[in-house]
């Protein structure tokens, strides 16, 4: 018994031991990344998965501004959705995206910073524990999460730190939320700025309840545009939006559908 | 010494518990406020700035003392990294096994004690525009449940979980365009965090900030000058003193009185004790009045924020006699025997008082510098004696070049006889130890007007030593007599805070890079060791396992480099720095 203890203990060991020598590509990935096999640990653990094309990433093939990359994630045509991981395999910093739908549409938009060419992947979990993993490669020129954010420019970017815009759009029985926040998003790998960036987005109904949650890492692009889709079968007025950055600053507003 | 050895067994019992019990779970025992009013008395942990509330920075440790400090070695150093090496002016925190430190830009680290090992950084981002005056220091941080709190550079308080560093609430309590700062560390009584603010250059009103320190809703503003309302659970609550009793026209609404250095508390009153900073502007002439209360000690109930008593060290300031230093509760033993509740400060303005802490009544003041020219002495009633002639001339009888009036060569310096750096009281030899510096200055009045964010000074000035071979003394001050019982002068200028123990050991740093530690009878040096740079910042000790650690932060900067004028002969080879070290005697084989 105490031998059988110490054996589990130790295969726990193992388990959360540093990741030495397990690079390489593994013959199931579609898009062969040397860092699939450590992805696959940090975000779906040992969790079942399946390589899926019913995860839509759409993002341009090269990265035009590698400060600023537009990527749409569309799991509809999975029947449902509890949570979507967004991560880059070969950035500095992995994970830019940790969705929880909740009431909204398993539908995101949002742009990123990107270091070098990268596989972008979605792994959406479906109702069952499955993971079903879509993704793409984006070519860059790079640099994008270690050049200081465009806002350093300015004389003073805390004077406008958390204006948030907001446009709402009707589109086949949804509304569609567009809303960009005021933001340096720093990833604290430019020299001498420290990490900045917003943590938390929450979109509530008019009784404050959430409708969908979205974790935010650092490579979320300046000034973060996001676009999000509700049902118009939900009949709702009124979304509250609720940003919380990592120095603890609170940015909300109120917008009507 | 049978004590001391009972609290050591007790500290190591509890740090087991709390290792098996709690960190074993990722939870951090919660830090009450009893845990915070014991602070001096349990030596296993340091819970606030000052060890203890009342700010004696004396720790009845003596494992470490006068025979066994030449033993004493570093066991780990931390780098606070980046290419932010500015002043490094904090006290650090121990509690259950972590040590809490702040750096320069805003920054806090959490420690493993034993190892010296990160467990997690906070850094602040700040906006460009801070307008710190004296560099971009702090000076520690405070602890309440299982969060940990510091102000920062661009006004705001900040309270960060223990274990994980996150922020659980930041509060920006004033404009930082305006001039506000904050450099103190907060200090936690009831529950509440509270704080003062700088700013005395740019024409801001001091106040004193009471924060619930599990949601940072603001409980009470205090303003410090007069004409000023503070408020209460949101409302507007009472005037500060008697509008223009003090102060002509609306003089008041920029009448300066920065309460940047923070304050002590003292259970046995149950009162606050703040230091108010100079007015607004540095030029007196445009401020006939005394001004209070700027350049005083207040005492404040922490209930509601509303002054008990008063003590103005330098009425009408003319010289940015800038009194906020550290008002420290002790015993004081009369002639006749009896013990008076005291406590005492030792003013920028180059005197010592005495003050009833209960009352605010004036007991003494005695002069701890050598020089003392704007004033000849006390009344008994405690209001100065001036020398009127070591006041700058009025510009508008003009005297100077371009509109200035006649300058005048006056000692103490406007950066003190004493300044921020806190001074420790050893209930072992009922002595004072204060970190003290020889230094006049040649200043002059000019015309200035307020604007916001503006420097708010009307006066030049340029420092000079007063000596060749010294500007720092360290000097052990007796309360009951006013004199001086020994002295040690350093060539450059004293900035680090003292810690004074039951060992009878005096510790303080130089900015010759040193921590020493002196006999607390003779003054002797009996160790010393150099750290690489600069020491401005306060030490401390405590005990672990059965063994006494002794710690302090190294990294020249501070006021000094800024503002030295011709001291910067005495300091300019001085390389900048910014590490944690920590020390011990080694273990017996």
């Amino acid at each position: 018994m105490i031998a059988r203890r110490a054996l589990l203990a130790g295969m726990a060991g193992l388990a959360m031991g540093p990741r030495i020598g397990r690079a390489g590509p593994t013959p199931d990935d579609p898009l062969q990344s040397v860092n699939w096999g450590l992805m696959r640990e940090a975000f779906l653990g040992d969790a079942p998965f399946v390589f899926d094309d019913k995860v839509s990433v759409t993002a341009p093939t090269s990265a035009e501004d590698a400060m600023q990359v537009p990527f749409l994630i569309d799991a509809t045509r999975l029947s449902r959705v509890l949570r979507i991981l967004v991560f880059a395999d070969l950035n500095p910093i992995n994970r830019i995206l940790d969705f929880t739908p909740g009431r909204l549409a398993p539908v995101l938009a949002a742009r990123f910073k990107i270091q070098q060419a990268t596989p972008l992947r979605a792994a959406a979990l479906d109702g069952q524990g499955r993971w079903h993993v879509g993704g793409l490669w984006i070519d860059a020129m790079g640099g994008g999460c270690t050049a200081p954010a465009l806002a350093h420019g300015e004389a003073d970017w805390t004077a406008r730190l958390g204006e948030t815009s907001v446009r709402v759009f009707d589109r086949e029985g949804r509304k569609r939320i567009r809303l960009q926040i005021r933001h340096p998003m720093d990833t604290g790998l430019a020299a001498g700025i420290p990490a900045f960036f917003i943590e938390q987005l929450v979109l509530t109904d008019a009784a404050g309840e959430v409708l969908g949650e979205l974790a935010t890492s650092e490579p979320v692009s300046e000034n973060p545009l996001f676009t999000f889709e509700l049902p118009t079968a939900l009949g709702l007025s009124e979304v509250g939006i609720r940003a919380r950055d990592n120095n603890g600053n609170v940015f909300s507003r109120k917008v009507t559908l | 010494m049978a004590t001391t050895l009972r609290r050591s067994v007790a500290a190591v019992t509890l740090a087991m518990a709390t290792t098996l019990g709690f960190a074993g779970l990722g939870l951090a025992k919660p830090v009450t406020d009893q845990d915070i009013l014991n602070d001096a008395e349990t030596t296993g942990d340091v819970l606030t700035y000052g060890l203890g509330t009342q700010g004696q920075r004396f720790s009845p440790l003596d494992l470490v003392n006068k025979e066994t400090v030449k033993g004493l070695v570093p066991i780990w150093g931390f780098s606070f990294g980046g290419e932010k090496q500015r002043g490094q002016e904090s006290q650090p925190l121990v509690v259950d096994g972590v040590m809490y430190v702040t750096g320069s830009y805003s920054r806090m680290w959490a420690i493993d004690v034993k190892t010296g090992k990160e467990l997690w950084e906070y850094n602040h981002r700040l906006p460009d525009g801070i307008m710190p005056c004296c560099d971009v220091i702090n000076r520690g941080a405070a602890v309440y449940g299982d969060k940990v709190y510091f102000g920062t550079l661009d006004a705001k308080v900040v309270a960060l979980n223990r274990e994980t560093g996150k922020v659980v609430w930041s509060k920006a309590i004033e404009d930082y365009k305006a001039g506000y700062s904050i450099t103190n560390a907060p200090l936690v009584v009831n529950g509440m965090v509270i704080t003062g603010i700088g700013g005395g250059e740019f024409g801001i009103v001091g106040k004193v900030y009471a924060l619930d320190a599990n949601t940072g809703e603001m409980k009470w503003i205090r303003p410090v000058i007069e004409g000023n309302v503070g408020t209460l659970d949101g409302k507007p609550s009472t005037m500060t003193g008697t509008k223009n009793a003090s102060w002509q026209g609306d003089q008041w609404q920029t009448g300066g009185g920065g309460t940047w250095l923070g304050g002590t508390y003292d259970p046995k009153t149950g009162l606050l004790y703040y230091g108010t900073g100079n007015p607004s502007p540095w030029n007196s002439w445009l401020r006939p009045g005394d001004n209070l209360y700027s350049s005083s000690r207040l005492a404040i109930d922490p209930k509601t924020g509303e002054i008990k008593w008063s003590y103005q060290t330098t009425p009408h300031d003319g010289w940015d006699f800038d009194g906020v230093n550290e008002l420290i509760s002790f015993p004081l033993k009369g002639a006749d025997g009896k013990t008076i509740d005291a406590a005492a400060t030792a003013d920028r303005n180059g005197f010592f008082f005495v003050l009833d802490r209960t009352t605010g009544k004036f007991i003494s003041a005695s002069p701890f510098v050598s020089r003392h020219d704007w004033a000849k002495g006390y009344d008994e009633n405690g209001r100065p004696i001036y020398n009127t002639d070591f006041r700058p001339g009025d510009p508008a009888k003009g005297g100077g070049a371009d509109g200035k009036g006649t300058s005048v060569f006056t000692a103490p310096s406007f950066l003190g006889g004493k300044n921020w750096m806190p001074m420790a009281y050893s209930q072992k030899t009922g002595l004072f130890y204060i970190p003290s510096n020889e230094w006049g200055m040649d200043i002059w009045n000019e015309p200035i007007t307020y604007k916001k964010g503006a420097a708010y000074l009307g006066a030049g000035f340029t420092i000079k030593p007063l000596y060749q071979d010294h500007i720092g003394v360290l000097r052990a001050m007796d309360p009951a007599t006013g004199k001086i019982k020994w002295e040690y002068k350093n060539h450059a200028p004293l900035w680090g805070g003292v810690l004074t123990t039951g060992g009878g050991l005096v510790f303080t740093g130089t900015p010759e890079g040193y921590l020493k530690a002196f006999d607390d009878e003779t003054g002797e040096e009996l160790w010393s060791f150099n750290t690489g740079s600069g020491v401005v910042a306060s030490p401390i000790t405590w005990d672990m396992d059965g063994e006494q650690y002794v710690a302090v932060v190294s990294g020249w900067g501070g006021a000094v480099p800024l503002w030295g004028g011709d001291v910067a002969d005495f300091v300019k080879s001085f390389n900048q720095g910014g590490m944690l070290w920590v020390f011990k005697l080694p273990k017996k084989a």
